[in-house]
């Protein structure tokens, strides 16, 4: 069978880095094939190549075994390439058939309406054409990408990490569309960093490691071992580690309220305190008040109830970000680019931030540059932070767990007593996972007090040394480690 | 914009080139200026070009700057009286553009600051020696009053500060207007402007040609500036809200006081403009003082980068293209739109070349 698209000995470089060397890869109609990779190994390079984004160095694209040049994402789309990216490119305020019609100018929107209702229902779901995207959740909107790829024509269908976004539920459910997808002829590309995807839903697997293939091969002759050892080029396993010397409180939460508005379910009641030397783990699904109690930790919300305390502080229950952070406490927040790290200015900027507040670098009309470039470059050393070019380069253009190395790098300069973890490994491949949690043990292990709000079970029962579960913003239950996981699960949907 | 041309219809000739156009993942500093500089003189040889179809041919044009410009130190001292304002009003920009707050109401800001200048100097507050610095103070405040309103609509309810302070600027011409047609009206030649200033109440020459004090305080605003912007924590801090304000609260940074000094800060300049007119160049407060500085304002501030040594520099070429401008409309019976198009064109030029900052485009044969 010809492929329907073969990349070939596609290489690609980027001011001397390169970020693609010789790779093949190809896919066949009928065919779900899945590419991995850790964060940095080329698979968006190599992808940015395919749908016209990029143009390789050497090597060329040939679509149907004929070599072709991709001018552009129109010209992908116009030879049936259709690319849904990891962040939607969806107007908001336009409806479902506007967005679609945006995608396929120049045709007339009856037409289009049409074919996309057709393609819908073949696809196995409902769409509101009139509807408009701003008010739909996030898995029709995704539905909608792929429908606006599939009404352009597309034949090839890269998806990039498309269930990064998506609940368990609804990313199940993507799967099985996927597989549709492929029943009816097209060649779908799956860009993922889940294991069990690439397992239990593709029909060929192609691992990527710095910029290199490393493997082609079957679902059947993995499986989640010997895939991580191939993803990361070694065995990674992590193990509980118990804390060697738990102390005094340190931070205590005394009935903390906050008030929910609209959809958000605020805090009712929290008390918990964490000690010196321990990690405190806050388990509980998604959206039962976690964002609200980091907001409320870092003095971005200020509590409508009850107190905060640091030992050695006092009451901070009312202080807002700068206070606190002066008194001890470091947080690495959910969202990094958005709490962590401004993205268009520079690497040493970014983390001379805490160290400049605090008078490091000289008094409100001096900044000594030179001093926080070199701590900067101190720190980027110690915390391993990859990828820093220069330290003016774009914090933006770090990849995720370079990212995040860099938050915890600014984050624990001047050893803070007080640590706030919000999903700090959210999005990183295994590595750059197990690199941040080394980091938190060795916090607690120097005597910090460690919160780690996660939404990953495994994560918490990993790390903690005590853990709250917390179900409608209240906390329900707590457990010491090494705990029972289908105790903690249980607690997790208690519904008072 | 992340697509280039689509492909021509399939046509079987061997050498099709056909452009493609890639994500920057960084860009040298020597490319970034090397891209800005090409951009300049794109504008300028379109420039040329509009001149020339006019009615001004390239040869004239030359001579005529350097006559407008260059020629005599009497030229020069024009040009750079027309300097001093202009660099003010680009200040005044580029503080708030700096911080994120789009401040269009430089003109209002400048009648206020003319307005209540005029106050002290129509009432004789204070004793002679300190008038003018009083008039100068409450120049600053005049304008500083102005965008206080914008500034807290935005940062309490989010407000877009460019419709408040657009629509402020009609509310305080009309002000303006009420004033020198009413109370103001210079009582000697029944005109609608204020009574001269007294000469103790004007800025005093600096004994070369017509230039007055203005000049070497409007260069010390910007060294000033420019120490605060690229040598203390203030400005370090300033740039980091620009880029992400979210991430500069959750880290501690005073955001809310840095936005309030940085609007109240373009205000005060703002109105600082307007005295720098009225007490610099025309001695008294007229209906039209104001005219143009929004927009030339806006443009010092954009090519300057809102840098406050690249707002010098630009403003300085500004005072050029403004003479040249009544020149050539003297001479060649130029219309006088021409010198906004000309501004309009480096705009154009200049915010076109940040494309080449964000895609690379090289050619490709198509097989």
């Amino acid at each position: 069978m010809t492929n329907a698209l073969s990349l070939c000995s596609v290489s690609k470089s980027f001011g001397g880095f390169k970020a693609l060397d010789s790779v093949d890869f190809s896919v066949a109609p009928g065919e779900v094939h899945a590419l991995l990779g850790e964060n940095g190994a080329g698979k968006s390079t190599l992808m940015n190549i395919a749908c016209g984004l990029y143009a390789p160095d050497e090597g060329h694209v040939e679509l149907e075994g004929r070599a072709v040049t991709i001018a552009g994402a129109r010209d992908a789309a116009a030879k049936g390439i259709g690319m849904v990216h990891q962040h939607f490119k969806l107007v908001p305020a336009f409806t479902v058939l506007e967005n679609i019609l945006l995608f396929n100018p120049g045709r007339a929107p009856a037409e289009i309406a049409r074919e996309a209702l057709a393609l819908a229902d073949r696809m196995g779901f409902e769409i509101d054409l009139d509807a408009r995207v701003g008010t739909l959740g996030v898995s029709e909107q995704q539905r909608l990408e792929i429908l606006k790829v599939l009404v352009a024509g597309a034949r090839i269908i890269i998806l990039d990490e498309p269930t990064a976004v998506l609940g368990e539920d609804d990313g199940r459910a993507l799967m099985a569309l996927v597989r549709g997808l492929a029943d009816s002829g097209s060649a779908v590309i799956l860009v993922t960093h889940k294991l069990h995807e690439a397992l239990y839903h593709s029909d060929r697997i192609t691992v990527m490691r710095q910029g290199r293939r490393i493997a082609e091969t079957l679902p059947a002759e993995m499986d989640p071992g010997r895939l991580t050892t191939l993803i990361v080029g070694e065995h990674i396993v992590e193990e509980p580690e118990p804390s060697p010397h738990v102390g005094g409180a340190r931070i205590r939460l005394n009935q903390v309220r906050l008030a929910g508005d609209g959809g958000r379910k605020g805090l009712v009641d929290v008390s918990f305190e964490v000690k010196d030397g321990e990690i405190y783990g806050i388990a509980g699904v998604s959206g039962n008040g976690q964002n609200e109690l980091a907001e409320v930790l870092m003095g971005l919300g200020l509590p409508t109830g009850g107190s905060i305390e640091i030992a050695g502080h006092g009451d901070v229950t009312g202080a807002g970000p700068a206070h606190r952070r002066q008194n001890g406490l470091a947080c690495i927040p959910v969202d990094r680019y958005r709490h962590g790290l401004a993205g268009s200015i520079g690497v040493a900027d970014n983390f001379a931030v805490n160290g400049a507040l605090a008078g490091r670098y000289g008094s409100w009309l001096w900044f000594n540059r030179r001093k926080a470039r070199a701590e900067a470059r101190a720190a980027i050393e110690t915390f391993d932070v990859q990828g820093v070019r220069s330290l003016g380069q774009k914090a933006a253009l770090l990849s995720g767990g370079n990212a995040q190395k860099l938050v915890i790098a600014r984050e624990f300069q001047g050893a803070p007593q007080v640590v706030l973890a919000h999903s700090p490994s959210r999005g990183l491949d295994v590595r750059a996972g197990a690199a941040v949690h080394e980091r938190l043990r060795a916090a607690r292990d120097r005597g910090a007090a460690v919160i780690l709000i996660s939404e990953d079970l495994d994560e918490i029962l990993l790390l903690s040394d005590r853990i709250g579960v917390l179900a409608g913003g209240r906390l329900v239950a707590e457990f010491k480690a090494p705990a029972n996981r289908s105790e903690i699960g249980a607690a997790m949907v208690t519904h008072d | 914009m992340t697509s280039a041309s689509p492909a021509a219809p399939a046509a079987k000739t061997r050498l099709r080139l056909v452009p493609l156009l890639e994500p920057r993942q960084s860009v040298a500093e020597g490319l970034r200026i090397g891209i800005y500089v090409g951009s300049l003189l794109l504008a300028v040889l379109v420039s040329v070009l509009l001149l020339a179809g006019a009615g001004v041919p390239p040869g004239d044009l030359g001579r005529e700057i350097m006559t407008t410009a260059f020629s005599s130190p009497r030229a020069l001292g024009s040009v750079l009286a027309q300097t001093a304002p202009l660099v003010v009003a680009g200040l005044a920009t580029a503080i708030a553009f700096r911080a994120n707050f789009w401040n269009i109401g430089l003109e209002g800001q400048m009648i206020l600051g003319a307005i209540f200048a005029s106050y002290v100097a129509i009432h004789d507050i204070g004793p002679e020696s300190a008038r003018l610095l009083l008039m100068a103070v409450a120049a600053a405040l005049g304008g500083m009053i102005w965008v206080a309103g914008p500034g807290l609509l935005k940062i309490r309810l989010g407000v877009n500060e460019v419709i408040t302070t657009l629509l402020l600027n009609y509310v305080a011409f009309n002000l303006l207007l009420h004033l020198l047609y009413g109370p103001w009206k210079d009582p000697v030649s029944a005109f609608p402007h204020t009574e001269q200033y007294e000469a103790f109440e004007k800025l005093p020459q600096l004994g070369w040609q017509n230039l007055t004090w203005a000049l070497p305080l409007s260069g010390l605003l910007a060294l000033a500036l420019w120490w605060a912007y690229s040598f203390s924590r203030l400005g370090y801090l300033v740039d980091l809200m620009r880029s992400n304000a979210t991430m500069a609260r959750a880290v501690g940074v005073p955001v809310l006081g840095l936005s309030v000094a940085s609007i109240l800060g373009s205000g005060a300049v703002g109105g600082l403009t307007g005295f720098a007119i009225a007490a610099g160049i025309e001695g008294r407060m007229t209906q039209d003082f104001f005219v143009g500085y929004l927009f030339s304002g806006v443009l010092i501030a954009f090519l300057g980068r809102n840098h406050p040594l690249g707002v010098v520099v630009v403003a300085f070429f500004m005072a050029v293209l403004m003479l040249l401008g009544q020149s050539l409309q003297v001479f060649f019976g130029v219309p006088s739109a021409l010198v906004q198009l000309i501004q309009a064109v480096f705009i154009i030029c200049v915010a076109a070349s940040e494309f080449f900052l964000t895609y690379r485009m090289h050619w490709r044969s198509a097989a």
